[in-house]
């Protein structure tokens, strides 16, 4: 039988040295190195080499200042590359903002068989990039693809959807947009499950039309899931490059290189991690003020609404 | 019973028993003396796994020692090189390379002149010795596995019951591939994407009389030379139309497809390809192709590469790692590869037995890729030639898919080479 003996002879815990806030860093600290291990260490040690000549085939390094950032800044393909980013980000966004809540203002009425089209749904944001790139790399294949066939079928010509500069940055597009729309439904949906009933049916008692319903109430309403859902695809669009590597390699010429897909460039193949590395902060850079930006624009409104 | 299942006591159980688990293996290991090295290994068809396996098998025989080995394609073979290199890492101690990128590694593979007799070096083809080797230093940075060269494959049915001969020269290959396109067929494909384009273009350039730098290593590339072999590549899709429109999309394995389904009548391609058009599980054309030599103009020069070995000069395992390699490039090896890959042997003499023992078709082709063997060329290995390739992909792309003219896309590529050149160190 097991005797229960007292802690401490006076029955209560010794008293630590250390105060509640030191104990709580310390309970933390194993995860806090390990954070610092695999994130932070890996940010630091490529922002160092950014201002270095860090090429695999020289035995030492060579500190260069902020000429890699100039260099990138005045580069041809760097210019290429943040237009189709860009480009690629702001039709992305507006087009599955646009669907996302149209298709979730749908899902969201009382209409039939709406729970399989939630649960179908469900499928693109599941399937790795990878997938969808190869996938959409055939149905866009001129020769045997999918939607050529189609128009072809329609006597319709052909579209070169991914050996033609402008519709290869379309198709990239039109990938993407498959994949991460139903993300932003979600979202959406949800958004509009929470709306309270009451200034809705206070709308309707008043006659307002469906649209001055939306654009007044549920709108407003729904702006933080809004914000939220921008930021979050904001951060993937500077993240995108499974998609399009797989797709068009960035390619032709240069035509759907975005930004990751240029550092990856300039790393693996010119095996110029110096410039890579430059790419990549200026890349972080400019999202950290879109988000900055974006969250400022909310603050802003209040502040004029008060 | 509740004492001894305290939370103290399991936790220190644990901990000691996660600590053993980790301690024990290399206890083991170094009580059995086995020696073992790492290698990390080119793949890309269903046979390469069975090829290393193999090798390993027959080196683990012969000399006892475990290669443990990685695979992966030659894409993120390559990615993981560089990434290994950059990092200075020991991880593996042998690397499957190849001369394409092997002027990136020249500081991280070990140099291997002082292993081999000069015999024994003598008997690797010069041209892909030559790549392979530092030309500032003079120093061989890996040993040639296989030759790489291509030769036209054309549909000899097609092109008997059209009384046509496959084309000799860059005007017959317009003539005979219009005649044959049409129908859903195209008469010609070649790949118009990121290095293969690269390929495709410098044997144009070879062709056409020009070359990638001129005697004082500054790009030459955009010579009227240079100019005319972009030109003609482009004009074969755009002028000509006889390559499908989406070969600016299209690498090896798009342009291999395209000639084994059917789709298309010629092609330019690696030795790899014998093995694949012969292969009733890969091809749609088996027993209605033929081999006939590359295409010429001024020249008849065109690419000769080479898939090849390197020791990791940060390697703890030399020794082991030096035996591993002279095994894969053996006389013995070199003939297995032949005969399960139809790669051509980097030893000549092992090439010569192939080429006499061929018979028929086989040895039709063998003669043809001899052929391209002893006229090949390479791009040259000098600081900063990585970045002026990666640059070369988006100036042909551009051309080949009519956003600049092939001369402005060209200039344009120069200018940014040559500056590349120049940070790297070329000129110094």
């Amino acid at each position: 039988m097991a005797v229960a003996l007292p802690l401490h002879p006076r029955g209560r815990r010794p008293r630590s040295p250390l105060t509640t806030r030191q104990q709580g860093y310390l309970l933390a600290a194993p995860a806090l190195l390990i954070m610092i291990a695999i994130f932070v260490y890996p940010l630091a040690y490529s922002f160092v080499m950014s201002f270095f000549q860090w090429d695999l085939s020289a035995r030492s390094t060579t500190f260069l200042g902020l000429a890699n950032y100039a260099d990138t800044l005045t580069s041809p393909s760097f210019d290429q590359s943040l237009r189709n980013q860009i480009i690629f980000s702001v039709v992305s966004l507006t087009t599955e903002v646009v669907a996302g809540m149209s298709i979730a203002l749908l899902l969201n009425s009382k209409l039939r068989g709406l729970r399989i089209a939630r649960t179908l749904l469900l499928i693109p944001p599941m399937i790795a990039p990878a997938v969808v790139g190869l996938n959409f790399r055939w149905l866009f294949n001129t020769q045997y693809g999918l939607f050529d066939a189609l128009l072809r079928t329609a006597g319709l010509p052909p579209i070169p959807w991914l050996s033609d500069p402008n519709w290869a940055l379309a198709s990239v597009i039109i990938a993407d947009v498959w994949q991460n729309t139903p993300l932003l439904v979600l979202l959406f949906l949800a958004g509009l499950q929470s709306v309270p009933q009451e200034p809705l049916e206070a709308a309707a008692v008043d006659g307002a039309s469906a649209w001055r319903t939306f654009w007044e109430i549920i709108l407003p309403l729904l702006r933080p899931v809004i914000f939220v859902a921008l930021m979050l695809r904001i951060i993937d669009t500077f993240r995108t490059f499974d998609v399009v590597w797989l797709m068009t390699q960035g390619g032709p010429g240069g035509a759907t290189t975005l930004i990751t897909v240029n550092a990856y460039l300039l790393a693996f193949q010119s095996v110029d991690f110096g410039h890579a590395a430059a790419v990549s902060y200026i890349a972080l850079i400019i999202s950290l003020l879109l988000m900055g930006a974006l969250y400022g624009v909310p603050r802003l409104w209040r502040t004029s609404a008060a | 019973m509740v004492a001894r299942l305290s939370r103290r006591r399991i936790l220190s159980g644990s901990t000691a028993a996660m600590v053993a688990s980790g301690v024990a293996p290399r206890l083991t290991r170094a009580a059995g003396d086995v020696t073992e090295i790492r290698a990390l290994l080119i793949t890309g068809s269903a046979v390469y796994p069975k090829y290393w396996e193999t090798l390993t098998q027959q080196f683990k025989a012969k000399t006892g020692i475990t290669v443990s080995y990685d695979m992966l394609a030659f894409t993120p073979l390559t990615s993981k090189e560089v990434t290994l290199g950059a990092a200075r890492s020991s991880q593996y101690d042998v690397y499957s390379t190849h001369t394409a990128q092997i002027g990136s590694f020249f500081n991280y593979f070990e140099p291997l002149n002082q292993y081999f007799s000069a015999s024994e070096l003598a008997d690797f083809h010069p041209v892909a010795m030559k790549y392979l080797t530092d030309p500032k230093t003079g120093k061989l940075a890996a040993i040639p596995r296989n030759v790489d060269a291509r030769v036209q494959y054309y549909r000899k049915d097609v092109y008997d019951a059209h009384h046509l001969q496959p084309a000799k020269t860059w005007d017959e290959l317009v003539t005979v591939s219009q005649a044959l396109t049409g129908d859903g067929h195209y008469g010609l494909v070649v790949p118009g994407q990121g290095d293969p384009a690269q390929r495709t273009f410098s044997d144009l350039l070879w062709q056409a009389g020009g070359d990638w730098v001129d005697d004082k290593n500054l790009p030459s590339f955009n010579s009227a030379e240079g100019i005319q072999a972009l030109t003609y590549y482009r004009d074969l899709i755009h002028k000509y139309k006889v390559v499908p429109s989406d070969a600016v999309t299209y690498q090896w394995t798009e342009n291999t497809s395209e000639f084994a389904s059917g789709a298309v009548y010629d092609t330019f391609n690696w030795p790899s390809t014998y093995a694949i058009l012969a292969n009733p599980d890969t091809s749609k054309v088996v027993g209605k192709w033929a081999t006939a030599p590359y295409v010429r103009n001024k020249t008849a020069i065109s690419c000769a590469v080479s898939h090849a070995m390197a020791l990791n000069s940060l390697s703890k395992k030399k020794d082991a790692a030096l035996e591993f390699i002279k095994h894969v490039v053996s006389p013995d090896s070199q003939m297995l590869a032949f005969q399960q890959f139809t790669y051509f042997p980097s030893r000549q003499a092992v090439a010569k037995s192939v080429i006499s023992s061929a018979q028929g078709q086989q040895a039709e082709w063998l003669g043809h890729l001899q052929t391209t063997i002893d006229n090949g060329k390479e791009w040259p290995k000098l600081p900063g030639f990585s970045k002026v390739c990666t640059l070369m992909y988006g100036a042909i792309e551009r051309a080949l898919s009519n956003q600049m003219s092939p001369a402005d896309s060209l200039n344009q590529a120069a200018k940014e080479a040559h500056q590349a050149m120049q940070q790297a160190g070329a000129y110094n």
